[in-house]
């Protein structure tokens, strides 16, 4: 998403990340309980997972997060006049991308003075879903993490070493 | 539903689905092409308040990602 957010830049497109709850809460990164804390998590997303766009934290309480469907990752788009013109229940760079990439061009259709109307539509789209390195990302948070997701979603994929520190950065 | 209640429950402490499928709301989030809700954020760098506003009235369009470390 850094890179997405690098490569429209230049087209007047700007990137947040916006932090919320902690979704898979553990010893290293356990629930938030103040804003103090909320700060200290969010600047260890920028310091220790390099996320380079702008951080904002939304309230205590999530009202900006649970307004918008509350889900863990997901992202969207807004336009200048604060309509909502994409939206993801998951964050995937290849459809920010290409959702940007079209959204662009409509603006660049519209200065050209064509006449465009909006309408709807809904898809599917497809991300990548590499268990080994969502495992990996839960051990970076602390034991409770894996443990808690096997209990609600099943085992690890084959290889998976919950007790060594080698996978977990 | 006090405060208090709202607080823990939304940064529940653990991920169980009696604490976390509540609040899988995409289905009952904002309509695309309206007047999408405005809130107060608060910036990593300077602890300054903002709003989702000041950043989408500024630029072309403004990308969001919601998330968290863990």
């Amino acid at each position: 998403m850094n890179e997405v957010a690098r490569k429209y830049a230049e087209h007047n497109v700007a990137s947040i990340f916006l932090y919320t709850n902690e979704a898979h809460p553990a010893e290293r990164f356990p629930h938030l309980t103040s804003m103090e804390q909320k700060f200290e998590h969010a600047a260890a997303l920028r310091d220790d997972l390099g996320v380079t766009r702008p951080i904002l934290l939304d309230a205590l309480d999530g009202a900006c997060h649970r307004a918008y469907g509350s889900m863990p990752n997901m992202t969207w788009i807004f336009n200048r006049a604060g309509h909502a013109i994409y939206k993801s229940d998951w964050t995937d760079a290849n459809s920010v991308d290409n959702a940007l990439g079209y959204t662009i061009d409509v603006a660049k259709r519209r200065r050209a003075r064509e006449t465009l109307a909006p309408f709807n539509v809904q898809r599917i789209d497809y991300r990548d879903a590499d268990r080994m390195a969502f495992f990996n990302g839960l051990k970076r948070n602390g034991r409770q993490a894996v443990d808690d997701f096997i209990a609600a979603f099943g085992p690890p994929p084959d290889g998976f070493d919950s007790d060594s520190d080698d996978d977990a950065d | 539903m006090s405060d208090k209640s709202l607080l823990e429950r939304y940064n529940y402490d653990e991920f169980v689905p009696d604490k976390f499928m509540p609040w899988m709301r995409f289905a009952e989030s904002p309509e695309l092409g309206v007047a999408a809700p405005d809130f107060p954020l608060w910036q990593l760098d300077d602890g300054a308040e903002t709003s989702l506003k000041a950043w989408w009235s500024k630029h072309q369009f403004l990308v969001v990602e919601f998330g968290s470390f863990t």
